[in-house]
């Protein structure tokens, strides 16, 4: 009970600050966006128009529904996720300014479960509004042109989850720093560097040819939540990246070893706040 | 039986980023607050009282010895759940209306929801907040945050209250219903542990007190006790006399203070107190009044602190 509150009052904090509005506000406008203008073409209802401009029915092997929402994943989650950061790491500083953390360490709670309830609290904040755009987007993809992708609304969940194991990462800044901006700019540094993880083999490798240097990108990427790597797969639920090369396939790997990485920095985090006086 | 209980309780504290210095905080503090008293914790500024109340409520680790509430080591959870705590400078959300903020906290204190609203309602009106109570806590002056940091901390109906500085921003008459209140609450039961620097607000309240300077214990005991039971005589008499002229005399009494046409002779014994008004007669000087004081703990505060007494 201790811990939902907490979470709640968190929930509550974020739309108090306006954070959440402004998730669930351009939410909204994507999801108005495509209810007005996605449309069957009247001249052939295989073909779909967006903004008055008419799509082929079939592009790269794919339908142009599936086109729009593997495009829609790919390229706007990533920026969902990195937006998100923005309001969730103030979260994560704020419980501990002076004169409020030393009212809820008196109080009957765990420092751990102080921490998970907070930290739990400001993700699901951003990952509620993440879903609510998913399945606004799949309703409106199912009414009005019959696609009912159940893949989307799983590719959805994993974004989610996703962002779960990307905020460890900054919660832990946070933790570490007391320091929201620096959190967020730490965390979208990450963020871009795990784009050249992803491909290291084909891009940071090659920058230097050495063994010692290889091993150290691998640790990193392997200790590091994998952001892209994550995003990546969740879209291939829906298909292909369009003109892509490679085959659709499903590797769930990114999302264990992103668990692992989750709890690592979680746990770190705790284990610093344990150990901190107030 | 003692609630709060810690032996030779000790916290230093790291400081600069390359060059660690040490800076002791607490230097083995031994004391036991018992059940149902009101205990004051004295000190200046800096002596380590906050820092002492933290420790017990597991917001700051010590270094050193132990302590214990209700039997238990500060840092089991279920002990703090019998606590009340009003910390100094305490900020609430701001977005938080006082009523929003009680059902808070009385949630994250583990108090039953059915039980919490009626809880909040009844508190706000014991605080005096009653009319403010849909009011968001940003527009509250300092006093009524103290009144709602009070509210609070008496949501568990807890059986120790921790109070860091409570009246601080309070008015004289909030500060009179605030005293009356800590004894209604040792009236039921709860023990209270007051930590100030108003040496006269604690006086008069407290059994017992104890004071901090520079992280160590310098004394503890009843009020009578700190005081050093010294009974003072003070001689006022007509005229302006300054301390040397009335040593010059053979007096030696322990303060001379004058104030307009008035001078004051301090004396604590019997006997200084009859050859001083005996030699003040015989020189004609006129005697306008005697009166017999205890020593404030105001004076045995100051004693002991600028004296550096440690035990």
């Amino acid at each position: 009970m201790k811990m939902l509150a907490m979470m709640r009052f968190t929930l509550f904090e974020a739309i108090r600050r306006g954070t959440l509005i402004f998730y669930f506000a351009v939410g909204t406008i994507i999801i108005a966006a495509f209810a007005i203008w996605l449309k069957k073409s009247p001249d052939d209802p295989t073909m779909i128009t967006m903004f008055g401009t008419s799509m082929p029915g079939n592009i790269n092997g794919m339908s142009s529904a599936e086109f729009f929402l593997v495009m829609l994943l790919r390229q706007s989650t990533f920026w969902i996720i990195v937006l998100g950061t923005f309001g969730a790491a103030g979260l994560m500083t704020s419980f501990l300014e002076k004169g409020i953390v030393e009212l809820y360490l008196s109080k009957p709670f765990q420092r751990w479960e102080l921490f998970v309830s907070r930290a739990f609290g400001a993700a699901a904040g951003v990952a509620a509004n993440l879903m609510y755009c998913i399945v606004g987007l799949w309703l409106i993809f199912g009414i009005k042109l019959g696609v009912w992708h159940f893949g989307f609304l799983m590719a959805g969940l994993l974004v989610s989850y996703a962002f779960i194991c990307y905020f460890s990462l900054v919660a832990f800044m946070a933790m570490w720093f007391r320091n929201a901006i620096l959190a967020i700019v730490l965390g979208l540094f990450f963020s871009f560097i795990s784009i050249g993880l992803e491909a290291r083999e084909k891009g940071l490798y090659k920058l230097w040819n050495n063994t010692l240097y290889h091993r150290a990108l691998d640790v990193i990427y392997y200790v590091t939540p994998q952001l892209d790597g994550m995003l990546g797969n969740a879209s291939r639920l829906v298909g292909q990246m369009p003109f892509s090369p490679e085959p659709v396939v499903f590797n769930p790997a990114p999302f264990f070893y992103s668990l692992g990485s989750a709890a690592l920095f979680y746990g770190l985090s705790i284990y610093y706040f344990s150990l901190q006086d107030f | 039986m003692a609630i709060v209980k810690t032996y030779q309780l000790s916290k230093t504290y790291k400081s600069g980023s390359f060059k660690k210095t040490i800076v002791p905080a607490l230097v083995d503090i031994s004391l036991e607050v018992s059940s149902g008293e009101i205990f004051g914790l004295l000190g200046p500024n800096g002596a380590g009282k906050t820092t002492f109340v933290k420790i017990l409520l597991s917001i700051v680790r010590a270094t050193g010895g132990s302590a214990e509430l209700f039997g238990k080591s500060v840092g089991d959870t279920e002990s703090r759940a019998h606590c009340g705590y009003l910390p100094e400078n305490h900020r609430y959300p701001g977005f938080l209306t006082a009523r929003q903020t009680l059902l808070f906290f009385g949630e994250l204190n583990g108090v039953q929801k059915t039980k919490l609203e009626d809880k909040a309602v009844e508190l706000l009106e014991f605080v005096g907040l009653k009319e403010w109570s849909n009011r968001k806590v940003q527009k509250f002056s300092k006093g009524m945050l103290q009144r709602l940091g009070l509210a609070q901390a008496l949501l568990n109906d807890p059986q120790i209250l921790f109070l860091d500085e409570p009246t601080d921003g309070v008015d004289p008459i909030g500060r009179k219903e605030m005293r009356d209140l800590f004894v209604n609450l040792k009236k039921k039961g709860v023990t209270i542990f007051l930590n100030s620097h108003l040496l006269s607000e604690v006086e008069m309240i407290s059994d017992r007190v104890a004071i901090l300077n520079k992280g160590s214990l310098v004394k503890v005991g009843t009020l009578d006790e700190v005081r050093g039971g010294v009974t003072v005589h003070q001689i006022q008499i007509g005229g302006i006399l300054s301390p040397e002229q009335i040593r010059s005399t053979g007096l030696n009494p322990d303060v001379v203070r004058s104030d307009d046409s008035i001078t004051t002779i301090s004396v604590t014994t019997d006997a200084e107190l009859n050859r001083t008004i005996d030699l003040l007669r015989s020189w004609g000087i006129m005697i306008k009044a005697i009166t017999q004081q205890k020593s404030s703990l105001e004076d045995s505060f100051i004693k002991l602190v600028t004296d550096g007494n440690t035990p």
